[in-house]
């Protein structure tokens, strides 16, 4: 399932750019996660997402490696966890490019989310509609984090 | 594995909703699990304490209020009941009918009315064909009841505006004025139906003098497609029939259809278009 989406925002791409680095403020943009720590630089981190669908509620300690990165244009990265308790895997790869756009920085988010094992069940429908309001609201959290 | 838990047997709504209220998160109303269990033998859903209301006497049965003209449906009832029950077949022919294909007998014999409703899994029946009634639901606790429209209670795909300690009691269907008939079509290709439309109309000599669509399974949540409503109501037969395929796409517009393995969104909106043609139809024929 691919899902993407566009925000600009309004500061310079340089300073974008460094916020993606910044571990615990990228991590506040992501819901439902928390426990975002740096295992290697630049290269491997790890945090734990949690979701909930109405009663269905999933956590996933994942594991993020930096596959590729240009400064200040473009990062490429790979998450990947299993879920204990539901028996379920999730594997996204994440595509980000940063273009200057009038002054501000024009943040292009494409993500690839597999769900694999019981949690497909719940209802593929329903796995789709959320994963694309969480990558919403990531995209969006990032403007508020930037903006303020 | 279905994992231990504790299961009690409440006889009072108070008593039901007291275990809920105490138990918080770790407690689920048992309706008659053919959703939950499933969930929970999959690991999907885990509960230390299940809340039977199986044993809650008014939660039970089938009546006509002639005083209000409505259907009263205990919330405990079960779908092989309301299928056979006689007042709904002859009453609300459409309502018997669609309840006679709810999944299967098996299930039918032991899922509830209030339990298909409150699991809220988008792909099923009742709660689409009971919007275009007008139908409301009774939510009790202990300490009181309120009363909201069905459409109301869906607040997402398994997600209901019922509170933690809340149980629903009751559905009410209120009957359709006498010029008025309705009929509830559904297609799909998996054990659960793709798309389900409900009709209901309404004629007043050569016009139409009220229609009601809702559609269910496509989206998120069933629901009311007004805006294709209004496009019809006042219309001669004649012109609401020819309006009918415009009506149908503002529906498959407004249905919020996603690309899935029921279907592709495309299909499904096409889908929308056609059943509510047809259920139209099947409307207008018991009228004539």
């Amino acid at each position: 399932m691919k899902f993407e989406k566009t925000v600009t925002v309004k500061a310079a791409r340089e300073a974008v750019w460094q916020f993606l680095w910044d571990v615990p403020r990228v991590a506040a943009c992501i819901p439902g996660c928390k426990g975002a720590q740096v295992v290697e630089e630049g290269k491997r981190y790890a945090a734990t997402v949690g979701e909930r669908v109405g009663p269905f509620k999933v956590e996933f300690p994942l594991t993020i490696e930096v596959l590729e990165s240009r400064a200040p244009e473009y990062l490429k990265a790979r998450a990947g966890g299993r879920d204990g308790k539901v028996d379920g895997m999730v594997k996204v790869e994440l595509d980000l490019h940063l273009a200057e756009a009038g002054g501000g920085t024009e943040l292009r988010l494409t993500t690839d989310v597999v769900v694999l094992g019981k949690l497909g069940t719940l209802g593929h429908s329903i796995v789709i509609r959320k994963g694309d309001e969480v990558v919403g609201k990531f995209a969006e959290a990032i403007r508020a984090q930037l903006e303020r | 594995m279905l994992r231990p838990f504790e299961f009690c047997e409440p006889t009072s709504v108070a008593e039901a909703s007291g275990l809920l209220a105490r138990h918080g998160e770790n407690a689920r109303i048992y309706a008659g699990g053919t959703e939950l269990l499933l969930a929970m033998k999959m690991g999907l859903l885990q509960y230390e304490h299940l809340v039977s209301i199986k044993g809650i006497s008014s939660l039970a049965g089938i009546r006509f209020d002639d005083g209000a003209k409505a259907l009263r449906i205990g919330g405990a009832t079960r779908h092989r009941e309301i299928e056979l029950s006689p007042v709904v077949r002859e009453r609300f022919p459409a309502i018997a009918q669609m309840e006679s294909h709810v999944a299967n007998v098996r299930v039918r014999e032991q899922g509830t009315i209030a339990g298909n409703l409150c699991f809220a899994e988008p792909h099923a029946d009742p709660g689409t064909l009971l919007q275009v009634y007008d139908a409301t639901v009774t939510l009790e606790k202990a300490d009181g009841r309120r009363t909201v429209p069905l459409e109301k209670l869906f607040v997402g795909p398994f997600e209901v505006a019922l509170e933690a300690d809340e149980i629903l009691s009751e559905i009410t269907v209120p009957a359709l004025h006498p010029k008025m008939a309705a009929a509830y079509l559904k297609f799909g290709i998996l054990e659960r139906p793709s798309v389900g439309v409900g009709v209901a109309l309404g004629l007043n000599g050569g016009g139409v003098k009220e229609v009601r669509i809702a559609v269910g399974c496509v989206g998120p949540v069933p629901r009311r497609m007004r805006e294709a409503e209004a496009m019809l109501a006042g219309k001669s037969l004649a012109e609401a029939e020819a309006l009918l395929p415009a009506a149908g796409e503002a529906a498959a517009r407004a249905a919020d259809a996603v690309s899935d393995l029921h279907g592709g969104a495309d299909y499904k909106e096409h889908l929308v278009k056609v059943l509510i043609g047809r259920a139209f139809q099947a409307a207008r024929q018991q009228l004539a």
